[in-house]
């Protein structure tokens, strides 16, 4: 039950977050080519989940757990890197920008950069270690 | 890490998903402790050694090697 619950919870977050992205750019005028990269990488984010979510649906139907102690220890694993690449996307984003584009970067950007990367780097590595078995 | 889960499996005519019900795990935590990518815990190991009606001992066969090395 209590799965199946969590199954619920991430559905509407997925589809609160597809919402936000649509009137996003709805309300949006011109798209800039750094918001189109932006909600790029947004969808990809929301495909991910939404294969994570399908996974655990398929699971608990057949009568399996939705998680166990090799995908909460994936979870605390893919957490650890998400972090890690927080706080370096924090540092060397505003840094890496600003040599590459000349653009200095304002404090919202760098939060929505440290959000897409964070989240970004802990979906592919719980991704990558769901596929290798570690 | 090697282990016999699957010539057990195949002797009380179990598949990975029989076994993953038996033990609560998913069927691919099952596949990736046969194919020894996957320590499982002693509570796991044990729950497999039991639903199969062995011992760890007999279960799992460690290589010490792989566990000395850094």
């Amino acid at each position: 039950m209590k799965g199946k619950k969590e199954i619920i919870v991430s559905t509407v977050v997925v589809a609160g977050v597809l919402l936000t992205l649509f009137f996003y750019l709805m309300s949006t005028g011109e798209i800039e080519f750094n918001q189109i990269v932006l909600v790029g990488i947004a969808l990809i984010l929301v495909g991910l989940a939404m294969y994570i979510i399908w996974d655990k649906i398929r699971n608990v139907q057949k009568g399996l757990p939705e998680k166990d102690e090799r995908t909460i220890s994936m979870s605390h694993k893919a957490g650890y890197y998400g972090f890690i690449a927080a706080i370096w996307s924090a540092v060397f984003s505003p840094v890496i920008i600003d040599i590459i584009f000349g653009y200095e970067l304002n404090g919202g950007d760098v939060t929505a950069i440290v959000v897409l990367v964070s989240a970004f780097v802990f979906v592919v590595s719980y991704l990558y270690l769901y596929w290798k078995g570690k | 890490m090697r282990t016999h889960i699957k010539e057990l499996r195949a002797r009380y005519n179990l598949t990975q998903e029989d076994l993953a019900k038996k033990v609560g795990v998913r069927r691919e935590t099952i596949l990736f402790i046969e194919k020894g990518d996957y320590n499982p815990s002693l509570q796991l190991a044990h729950a497999i050694a039991k639903a199969l009606q062995t011992t760890i001992d007999e279960l799992f066969i460690f290589d010490e090697e792989e566990h000395l090395r850094p």
